[in-house]
């Protein structure tokens, strides 16, 4: 029942992708260096799968991402929930949140290596830092979004401080939580990626840019169906996720 | 105190923190200036017309890919929206395709068309074309059953039905999602500047990065995101104009 997606239709909706990638196969002329065969994608990968630079570089890639990830969600929500509870740090800090916010993330990069240097450390905080806007700011707005009707029924009951934050506050802000992350997981794999074409480091965009320099272009399209692959599945896993999270939500009317 | 000077405020405060741990050498990193270091080098540059040019072919750059990506995204929106047929022919390509980052063509860009404008724009309109796509599509599927029965009570003819009819009646999410791209394009001149095409501010950033010149380097950067800041501003009062009283997210950078 949940796997409706592989039905007839999904077939059709996949056929011209498919139908595109064999007129491809069919009509060029081998290994070109703009537009190489699917075929040659194959060996392309076949060939740093053997020699084990396909798994490192994924590996490198997923572990600094995830990571940096995990980073940016706790300090997120920590630092979400102080300033969204604190209406003066909130004003104070109004535009210089817009500033950073303003700032597309990849210029964070020079920066880092500059103070940082080369390394995974300087990865997982550009990483970190890139995704930490969305989940914040979305965490902020959850905060002030809370109806004071909540937090009164909840003084009502004199709950402690501690219960006051895990039973009543964290619950109300957990979709924006959870939206702030979906936001920040394709921007964190852009942000990965382009670390390692910047830097040339090991991981996805590391091959990949590698492969653009020795003009082998086969290795560059074998990459970017990895890529693809690789940020559905993050996708679809985050989806799954965020389902069994919010299975409650929102709360039915009894 | 208004909440405008608060905000101001705010911002004085941060930089004057960082004034003071740096002069103070409480925190110290050899790459890290302090603010009136990159205030004066910023002044500097703002009298240099490089400076200037540099804006210049970021924001030009942008706004061409951006408007190539417009007319693609909207007439392959239209066509997926009106035709249901089309519609589940492609619609689960499209979801393939989509995710994919945006930074990962930028290589492929590099291969086809060397260090160009024609990278950059390659790396500039294939990101933004979605969200113009996505939500011209969804903008006109989602419109009611009644505006079909209207097409087809005053018997108009295909190109009128599309010009006429679902194509004013989808046209707030068409801006939504034309607003969404613009600012996505700017960020992508940025990053395609960064690894490609040696013009612009994103190439001003990593050169001054790597000639380890950090006041230029903050300069830049802070005008990267003015220049941001701006455009954000000026997005959302032209959407306030435009689309009274619609709920418009504002926080577009987010959506690379």
């Amino acid at each position: 029942m949940k796997f409706k997606l592989i039905n007839i239709s999904f077939l059709i909706g996949i056929a011209p992708l498919v139908i595109l990638l064999f007129l491809w196969e069919f009509f060029s002329a081998g290994p070109s260096p703009h537009f190489p065969a699917p075929s040659y994608w194959y060996l392309a990968i076949h060939q740093i799968f053997n020699n084990g630079q396909l798994f490192n570089s994924l590996w490198e890639t997923i572990w600094t991402f995830i990571a940096g990830l995990l980073i940016s969600t706790i300090l997120g929500i920590f630092l979400g929930v102080l300033i969204g509870i604190n209406q003066v740090v909130k004003d104070w800090s109004l535009f210089l949140l817009e500033f950073f916010r303003a700032l597309p993330p990849p210029v964070i990069i020079p920066i880092a290596i500059l103070l940082m240097g080369y390394s995974s450390s300087m990865k997982i905080t550009v990483i970190a830092i890139a995704t930490l806007w969305p989940i914040l700011l979305n965490v902020i707005t959850g905060v002030s979004q809370v109806g004071a009707g909540l937090i009164d029924s909840a003084k009502s009951l004199q709950l402690s401080r501690k219960d006051m934050l895990l039973k009543v506050l964290f619950p109300a802000i957990l979709p924006s939580c959870i939206l702030g992350i979906r936001v920040a997981i394709p921007l964190g794999i852009v942000i990965t990626l382009l670390i390692e074409m910047l830097t040339g480091m090991v991981g996805l965009g590391g091959i990949m840019i590698a492969g653009q320099r020795n003009y082998n272009s086969a290795q560059v399209f074998g990459i970017l169906v990895i890529v693809g692959i690789v940020g559905l599945i993050i996708n679809l896993l985050s989806v799954l996720f965020e389902k069994s999270l919010l299975k409650n939500w929102p709360p039915k009317k009894r | 105190m208004s909440k405008f000077l608060k905000g101001i405020s705010g911002i004085f405060i941060f930089i004057l923190l960082w004034e003071l741990f740096i002069s103070s050498g409480l925190i110290y990193f050899e790459y890290l200036p302090p603010p009136t270091k990159i205030i004066n080098s910023w002044l500097i540059l703002l009298a240099k017309k490089q400076y200037w040019l540099e804006i210049f072919h970021t924001l030009f750059a942008a706004t061409l890919g951006w408007s190539i990506a417009s007319m693609l995204g909207i007439c392959l929106g239209i066509m997926l929206g009106v035709s249901k047929k089309i519609r589940a022919l492609f619609l689960t390509t499209i979801e393939i395709l989509r995710p994919l980052p945006g930074v990962a063509f930028a290589p492929v860009g590099l291969l086809l068309f060397g260090f160009s404008l024609s990278m950059e724009l390659t790396v500039i309109c294939l990101p933004t074309l979605w969200p113009i796509l996505i939500n011209t599509m969804f903008g006109i599927s989602n419109l009611s059953n009644k505006l079909d029965e209207v097409v087809e009570t005053l018997h108009l003819s295909p190109s009128e039905a599309i010009l006429k009819v679902y194509f004013p009646a989808a046209a707030t999410s068409i801006l939504v999602g034309l607003r969404i791209s613009l600012s996505l394009a700017i960020v992508m001149a940025v990053v395609a500047e960064m690894i490609g095409n040696p013009e612009g501010l994103g190439y001003a950033i990593i050169r001054e990065q790597q000639a380890m010149n950090p006041t230029n380097m903050f300069a830049y950067i802070i005008t990267v995101g003015l220049i941001g800041a701006l455009i954000n501003y000026l997005l959302s009062t032209i959407a306030r104009i435009i689309l009274p009283g619609q709920f418009l997210r504002k926080d577009v950078f987010q959506a690379i």
